[in-house]
């Protein structure tokens, strides 16, 4: 990948983005499916990773474009409009987890027949497979473990590792999108990856 | 370095975004210590498995879906452009709003000690008296009209702080509230965008009525309505209007453009669908007399024979469509 360009080639990058997004302003139904069109994709791929539902990506889908389109006034290009559009619907994915998360907290502990509880854990493969990654393991198997691992984290930290191992995005952009700064993002993406590495070796 | 810090730039470093020249010291930090490479290993491991968990592309099918559907709820929304139009009028101009925001911008000087409570009252006063000193600047056409500041005004946020780097100087941005009066003649556009705004906007049913009674007066009357849009306040208040009253006031003023402006027919024969008032519903059979003979009003007419709650109105309706003959 290039280095970074300077921010007069970012700018020209953008401007016919830009005019898009002033005839949408102005009211231009076409200007604004041109821009629905240009990022529906990415839209949907991150909140259907995030979810792991076509149903909720499309609500979320659906949830961000008609605020996009309503807010659409407010976006003073103080930002790229990718910023803008991504904080609208990280918002909203972190909303999605959040109320997952009160909704699981119902079953969070599992009974056995005795009455003890469980560990859900508790049968992820010991230490060996883990340090030998290359190890065939069954890879549904092992999405399921890893979808279990990010369940655990806060709603913040698993969409600071969405964005940045996920997504592939910047840690400064990730910082723009959920209003905080570049050093936060950097705190949270490391409090997930212990988090998670705990959940995946197992008992330390 | 110690292992703690190394830690947290390994994950930085993972990731690609450790800067150059800490990447060095962390390669000799790691060099000699195994717990941290341990930790590294994990680390890589643990990006190997996350991968087990991959991004997938949407399906195709999602994504036509999910345009459809957000396709449809944007149809359906009420027209944009006229609101925005009109919006876009007020913010340019300033002085006749009635509660506009007044963005100022000043410099606080922050000294050790300093009563910062003296410079902020300072700041507040001189920020209402260049709002004042604006408002005259843009003034126009107001010899018909009269304006006046008719509170202090209030500090509605505070939008940035920004501190100069190696001073005491900082500058803060916030909005203001100015609460205002003004006085004129229906001819004034300045007061018909704030009686349009006011038809829509308002909360109280009381301040909408007074509002879309004259508009409504205002197009009966044949004063140009058009062109500022105050047709369109009226179809949105026809439609979206809790109100009755209001409603009817909205359906009386759009009476006289029924026959030629197709927008207002259909409105009316909305109102007459799915308008939950019964005087509503007749009010609107009798206003749509001069295009009875249309097709769509027929067969609007047809569904409301049929299918309409109120027994007289079906009754009003069969009357009209029996009155008229057929078109070929």
């Amino acid at each position: 990948m290039n280095g970074p360009k300077s921010a007069e080639e970012r700018m020209q990058a953008r401007a016919p983005e830009m005019e898009l997004i002033r005839e949408a302003q102005a009211g231009s139904r076409t200007a604004f499916d041109a821009l629905v069109r240009q990022y529906e994709q990415q839209v949907l791929r991150l909140a259907l990773h995030l979810t792991g539902s076509e149903h909720d990506a499309e609500d979320i889908y659906q949830e961000a474009f008609l605020k996009a389109f309503r807010y659409l006034g407010n976006f003073r290009f103080e930002c790229s409009f990718y910023t803008w559009i991504y904080r609208i619907v990280t918002n909203l994915c972190l909303d999605q987890l959040r109320r997952r998360k009160t909704r699981r907290e119902d079953r969070a502990v599992v009974l056995d027949r005795s009455g003890d509880e469980i560990d859900l854990l508790a049968s992820v493969p010991d230490g060996r497979s883990f340090s030998n990654p290359a190890k065939e393991l069954d890879r549904k198997v092992l999405g399921e473990r890893i979808q279990e691992a990010l369940t655990k984290l806060t709603p913040r930290e698993r969409m600071v590792f969405e964005l940045k191992h996920y997504q592939g995005l910047r840690l400064r952009t990730i910082g723009e999108m959920l209003n905080t700064t570049e050093e936060t993002a950097k705190n949270t993406l490391f409090r997930a990856t212990k988090k998670l590495r705990t959940q995946l070796a197992g008992l330390r | 370095m110690n292992c703690e810090v190394a830690h947290e730039r390994i994950v930085a470093a993972a990731y690609g975004e450790l800067p150059d020249e800490q990447i060095h010291e962390l390669e000799r930090h790691v060099t000699g210590c195994p717990e941290c490479q341990e930790d590294r290993e994990q680390l890589l491991a643990l990006k190997v498995l996350a991968n087990a968990h991959p991004v997938l592309e949407p399906d195709p099918n999602l994504v036509a879906r999910s345009r459809l559907r957000l396709e449809e709820a944007l149809d359906a929304l009420p027209p944009k452009r006229w609101y925005e139009r009109l919006t876009q009028r007020i913010t340019n101009n300033f002085a006749s709003m009635q509660a506009a925001p007044v963005a100022a911008c000043l410099l606080l000087v922050v000294g050790a000690g300093a009563g910062s409570l003296g410079g902020y009252e300072m700041a507040q006063n001189r920020a209402a008296r260049a709002a004042q000193t604006f408002q005259t600047q843009t003034a126009q056409a107001a010899a018909t009209r009269e304006q006046a500041q008719t509170g202090p005004a209030e500090i509605a946020n505070i939008s940035s702080i920004v501190r100069q780097p190696n001073s005491q100087m900082v500058e803060v941005r916030y909005n203001q509230v100015v609460p205002q009066r003004i006085q004129g003649s229906l001819n004034d556009p300045a007061i018909r965008q704030l009686l349009m705004l006011a038809s829509e906007n308002s909360a109280s049913a009381g301040v909408r009525d007074d509002s879309v009674g004259l508009l409504a007066a205002e197009c009966r009357a044949g004063h140009s309505c058009q062109a500022a849009g105050i047709r369109d306040a009226l179809m949105v208040a026809l439609r979206y209007d809790k109100n009755e009253g209001v409603r009817e006031k909205a359906l009386k003023g759009l009476e006289p453009y029924v026959g030629e402006d197709v927008q207002v027919r259909d409105a009316v024969l909305e109102a007459l669908l799915n308008d939950s008032d019964a005087r509503i519903r007749t009010a609107a059979i009798n206003i749509l007399e001069p295009v009875e003979a249309d097709t769509s009003v027929r067969q609007v007419l047809h569904s409301v024979a049929n299918t309409d709650q109120n027994p007289h109105i079906r009754n009003v309706s069969r009357q009209v469509l029996s009155r008229v003959p057929e078109i070929q």
